[in-house]
């Protein structure tokens, strides 16, 4: 009861402090205000983009890849010859191995059982050229099972001409990317002749142009019917080069890539590895993103410290007054501590609410963009957590800023200020 | 009865040389009596009120005000010790100009947490009805007249009922008419009220009028 009485009495010497330096007040809290305000608009742009460009990155990627590559033989045939012996082998050549992978829909039948699995889709490659009047252009077809690959990879929002579903039905059709077409200029409908790698020629169908947003892939991506790829390629329908597969929690990738690679003796990636730049890059952005948030904060902090400061040297007379009066050494520093915790309290929430009214204002502008097809208004991110982190970042600043002026304050020796 | 007892009260000051302030008091002070502290500047009188004040605790010997010895307390326990047993009356005033004149003297109350808000702002108005400045209880502080905010000084210094006063020079600010309020309120405080003040003074006529006169030549007491 008594504490609760001095707590009372405190805050009211400090407020009625404040009260009268109301335009000192205002200046400290306005400078918390900007710098959380920052925070919150700087971490919402750049985490809001960065995490649009990873979502779209990652639904082109799947989890999981398995495929086949030809590796350098690790035991040269010498070994095998006389083992024991020191033997030199130079300019080992890779074994010949064949780019499909074993048993291929045997593999998807057991991996598409696996309970930890979404989805999985088998797929085959080829480079083809795309015959347009005298010219060739250089493109990638990959056959797929578009139902299978739907489910993987959500190509159906892609499209942007005609459809993906002939795929499956009509034979030598294929679904170009936007970027390649408005190269060779086609469109959804048209036929076009494509030279395999064997020297034969095909006319194949456009049946659709999809636009994932990827550069690297709207530029030379094509799909087709498994079927049809496994025709150029004059090879069994059980050939599969690549098996795709989507899972529930993507953190256990790599762990279930290894798995599958003592399992089906075949090479294997993650997503992690597939983007490994990405992800690099998006940590450093991070890095430099909290180093000026903080900066900013620290600013802010000094701006409260320095009237905290100017206003002790003021009131240096005071304060050994309070203290002759029976003010202890913790009720003086307790008056300069609510001081800069108010302005931290009041400053955070209000740089939270300008935070969140800039950021969303600036969702609510129009956007358009070559690259971002998907949307039409910048990708601000409304995470919690930053709000949370800029609330407690502004009022640490002021905790730690009045913390000096305060214990300048408890120190202040009476005698030595009435005496002159 | 006996308020303050002073033995070997010896005060050095060590910067910039060693200067040996006080040497070797000693006197007590009963209960209701109008003492005043007297000696040409620096002979020790401030320094020996700031002691008396528990503000300084830097020396050696013993003082006991109200049977408490100060000497090696806390600065926790001293802040609490002089709330409650010691009033203060400075030379210039020193109100805090930020609150009205009747928060300046209810905020030692309020800060020894006895009575309830409404007790304490009931004793501070009549104590601003004794010393004549209850008109001005809603002022700030800083609007005040030299004479009216001493005399607010002194309702602070009155309002926990200490067990002693102890002013530096509360009339050197003063003219002579104010002085003369001031010296008979003290009379009046220690007389029939039972207040025990304790004053450092430059007037001969204030030290007249005292029931005793320490007088301080060179850190020694004359006789």
């Amino acid at each position: 009861m008594k504490i609760l009485k001095n707590i009372r009495l405190v805050s009211f010497v400090a407020f009625s402090q404040m009260r009268v330096r109301l335009k000192q007040t205002i200046i400290a809290t306005v400078g918390v205000v900007f710098g959380v305000t920052v925070f919150i608009f700087l971490l919402a742009y750049v985490k809001g983009l960065n995490g649009y460009v990873q979502e779209i990155t990652l639904e082109q990627t799947p989890h999981l890849r398995l495929y086949n590559e030809p590796e350098i033989a690790t035991q040269s045939i010498l070994d095998k010859v006389s083992p024991g012996t020191l033997n030199y082998t130079h300019h080992v050549k890779p074994k010949s191995v064949l780019p499909n992978i074993k048993d291929g829909l045997q593999v998807i039948q057991e991996i598409r059982q696996d309970n930890r699995v979404t989805a999985v889709s088998g797929s085959v490659k080829t480079q083809v050229f795309y015959e347009v009047g005298l010219s060739l252009f250089n493109g990638q077809i990959t056959g797929i099972n578009y139902t299978d690959e739907n489910a993987l990879l959500n190509l159906g929002t892609k499209i942007q001409e005609g459809s993906f579903t002939e795929l499956n039905t009509m034979p030598n059709s294929l679904a170009m990317a936007s970027g390649l077409a408005k190269k060779i200029n086609v469109h959804s409908g048209d036929k076009i002749t494509v030279t395999t790698p064997k020297g034969d020629y095909l006319t194949m169908t456009v049946a659709g142009i999809f636009k994932t947003g990827i550069p690297e892939i709207d530029i030379e991506q094509c799909y087709a019917g498994l079927s049809t790829v496994q025709k150029i390629l004059a090879v069994p329908p059980s050939y599969i080069t690549n098996i795709k597969i989507k899972l529930y929690d993507k953190d256990i990738a790599f762990a279930l890539s290894e798995e599958y690679k003592r399992k089906y003796h075949c090479s294997t990636s993650d997503w992690m590895k597939d983007n490994a730049l990405a992800f690099e890059n998006e940590a450093m952005q991070n890095m430099v993103v909290y180093c000026v948030a903080v900066c900013l904060l620290l600013v802010a902090g000094f701006g409260i410290y320095n009237i905290l400061n100017m206003m002790i040297y003021e009131k240096m007379k005071e304060i050994a007054i309070l203290k002759a009066m029976g003010f202890s050494d913790d009720d003086v520093r307790g008056i300069i501590l609510i001081q800069s915790f108010t302005i931290g309290i009041i400053g955070s929430l209000l740089g939270l609410l300008f935070g969140f009214l800039i950021s969303y204002a600036i969702s609510l502008i129009p956007y358009e963009s070559e690259l971002f097809s998907a949307i039409n208004h910048l990708p601000i991110s409304f995470n919690k957590a930053f709000y949370i982190l800029g609330l407690s970042f502004g009022i640490l600043t002021a905790f730690f800023s009045g913390y000096i002026p305060a214990r300048k304050a408890a120190r202040i020796d009476p005698v030595y200020i009435i005496r002159g | 009865m006996e308020i303050l007892r002073v033995e070997n009260l010896n005060k050095h000051f060590y910067t910039p040389a060693d200067f040996w302030v006080l040497k070797d008091l000693c006197f007590s002070i009963d209960k209701g009596k109008l003492t005043s502290i007297t000696g040409k500047s620096g002979s020790g009188k401030s320094t020996l009120l700031y002691l008396l004040s528990t503000m300084d605790t830097d020396f050696e010997g013993s003082i006991r005000i109200n049977g408490e010895e100060i000497k090696g307390r806390s600065n926790k326990w001293l802040s609490g010790f002089r709330n409650t047993h010691i009033g203060f009356i400075f030379q210039f005033h020193y109100l805090l100009p930020d609150f009205t004149v009747l928060q300046n003297v209810m905020l030692p109350a309020l800060k020894q947490g006895k009575y309830t808000k409404e007790q304490i702002e009931h004793n501070a108005m009549e104590l601003l009805t004794l010393l004549n400045v209850k008109s001005q209880s809603a002022k700030r502080a800083s609007l005040l007249s030299g004479g009216q905010q001493q005399r607010v000084a002194i309702a602070r210094a009155l309002i926990n009922e200490p067990a002693i006063i102890i002013g530096d020079e509360p009339t050197g600010n003063l003219d002579t008419s104010n002085t003369h309020v001031v010296l008979d309120l003290f009379r009046e405080l220690t007389t029939e009220k039972g207040y025990t003040i304790l004053t450092v003074t430059h007037d001969d006529d204030f030290a007249r009028q005292s029931d005793s006169v320490i007088h301080l030549i060179d850190g020694e007491i004359s006789k």
